[in-house]
């Protein structure tokens, strides 16, 4: 129960703090304004490169809004603590280290939901690129499954927040990479196997797959190999990102650098 | 103060130096946009084509490294309690800030290299440079017009807490801009002349014309033209701006 407490009650007061302080004519833009572009700069450049449709890129880059929030909202969740100095009090308390962090990233990544689906609208109406209901019912499943997936991988990022500092820009990086080893600008198929292999234990690879079949008019069933993967992939990362908290959280009280600014 | 701008150059090169996750981004991005180039437009088929894409990937990598780096020292200043301290400071604003955003320039002339020779050794993309010498008087003219222009840039950021959000959502729109990757012709006709006023854009046709064989000097002129009008807007805006965030108050709000 305290935990559900240090969940809800920790992660709300935290996002109020977020937007006590950020002026909504900065955060609207900066936030619907790079998925925006971003989609708009990877679908221009198939079209110059004659590879793949809009709708490719449209679908891919709305995922990657998805992760890049659960990658950013779950290295935030440690490294803004750090920055606030705040993170070796945080620590010392005895609340539940998954309790405390994920409900200060939950509320990052709804919004990274809502900034995805409201970038993959607008891009659509600029590309003039079309979806029936059925088709994106089924986009809006595959994307909960890679928010789950990014998520969890996100929690290892952040985990490696309690012994560096600028996580955020290492996520940006790794997030980054996703551009190109998850498939979402580049056709898989056309990636070196050894990326490919990367990739696949990634998350996103599969959720972005299932995610353009689901598009293209399949039905869920014939995607649910695809989104059993992505899930899979995620709850290994959700395990893993648990064991790294702790034992990270361990070697910093260790090395003395939970406050290393 | 030019020994202000030098030491601080070489401060933030150092600084910047000092810690592996901003590194990896300096070793990650080059290969990544290359790489993204390479496998979409080789399609195309034309050796020239994927030579303009990898330089168009490092300028790329420059405006990200000046507008990241240039939010994200600011905003360092600011959560060290610093910033204050530097306006405070006798020396002219904008000689503080301007070192920081060209540091990050001068990082980035390491991610051109890194671009060319990635692109070169694994994809096998024809590195033949045209006119060398005026490709040597084209990258630094490249990172200083797009480090002024990180710093009139940076001058928002002394304005708004959340700088470094705002740099990351400036990266795409000016690539799309510049051209860069994406050729103008095939953006709506509106973005075409959006591009004139932006230092990337000059920088980029001066790097590519040096290398492919076209008359550079014009594009390498340019950058100069446009780097001095950044330095006049960027220390009138600091001035305004400091003058701003010390009326409100906000300089030490993080």
């Amino acid at each position: 129960m305290n935990s559900l407490r240090v969940f809800f009650v920790g992660g709300l007061v935290s996002y109020r703090a977020l937007f006590n302080w950020i002026n909504p004519w900065v955060f609207v833009p900066q936030t619907l304004g790079y998925p925006i572009f971003e989609i708009l700069f990877f679908a221009y450049l198939g079209r110059f490169a004659d590879v793949q449709s809009d709708k490719f890129f449209l679908i891919g880059n709305a995922f990657m809004a998805i992760a890049m929030t659960g990658f950013f909202g779950m290295g935030n969740a440690i490294g803004g603590e750090r920055r606030s100095q705040t993170l070796a009090t945080l620590l010392a308390s005895p609340a539940n280290r998954f309790a405390l962090f994920l409900g200060r990233a939950v509320p990052s990544i709804l919004t990274g939901l809502v900034v995805s689906a409201t970038a993959f609208t607008v891009c659509s109406v600029i590309l003039r690129v079309h979806f029936h209901a059925s088709e994106l019912a089924g986009l809006v499943v595959a994307a909960l499954f890679s928010s789950f997936a990014c998520t969890s991988f996100g929690l290892c990022l952040g985990a490696l927040g309690l012994r560096g500092r600028s996580v955020s820009l290492f996520a940006d990086t790794i997030g980054g990479s996703m551009l190109l080893v998850s498939g979402a600008n580049v056709p898989f198929d056309r990636l070196p196997g050894a990326v490919q292999a990367v990739g696949r234990l990634l998350p996103l690879t599969h959720g972005i797959a299932a995610g353009r079949k689901l598009g293209a008019g399949a039905s869920l069933g014939s995607v649910s190999g695809l989104l059993g993967t992505e899930a899979l992939v995620g709850a290994t990362y959700l395990v893993l990102g648990v064991v790294m908290l702790r034992v990270l959280e361990y070697q910093g009280r260790r090395a003395a650098t939970l406050e290393t600014f | 103060m030019t020994r202000a701008f030098l030491s601080g150059m070489w401060l933030h090169v150092v600084q910047f130096s000092r810690n592996p996750f901003d590194l990896s981004g300096v070793f990650v991005w080059p290969i990544l946009y290359a790489s993204i180039a390479y496998y979409l437009l080789d399609a195309k088929n034309d050796p020239k084509l994927l030579l303009s894409a990898s330089l168009g990937a490092a300028v790329m990598l420059m405006w990200s490294l000046v507008v990241i780096g240039s939010s994200n020292a600011l905003e360092n200043q600011r959560w060290l309690g610093t910033l204050e301290l530097l306006v405070a400071a006798p020396v002219p604003f904008a000689v503080v800030i301007a070192p920081i955003c060209v540091a990050s320039g001068v990082v980035g002339g390491y991610g051109i290299a890194a671009t060319l020779l990635w692109g070169r050794l694994l994809y096998g993309v024809p590195l033949t440079i045209a006119h060398p010498f005026a490709f040597a008087v084209a990258v630094p003219a490249c990172m200083l017009a797009i480090g002024m222009l990180g710093l009139v840039m940076a001058s928002t950021f002394v304005l708004y807490r959340a700088a470094f959000s705002l740099g990351i959502a400036l990266q795409y729109p000016v690539w799309i801009a510049t051209g860069l990757l994406v050729p103008l012709s095939t953006l709506p006709a509106f973005v075409h002349q959006i591009g004139w006023f932006l230092g990337p854009y000059w920088g980029f046709r001066a790097i590519r014309a040096a290398t492919l064989g076209s008359a550079p000097w014009q594009y390498i002129g340019m950058c100069v033209v446009v780097s001095a009008g950044y330095l006049v807007v960027g220390a009138a805006c600091l001035r305004a701006f400091v003058h701003v965030a010390r009326a409100r108050g906000s300089l030490k709000l993080t």
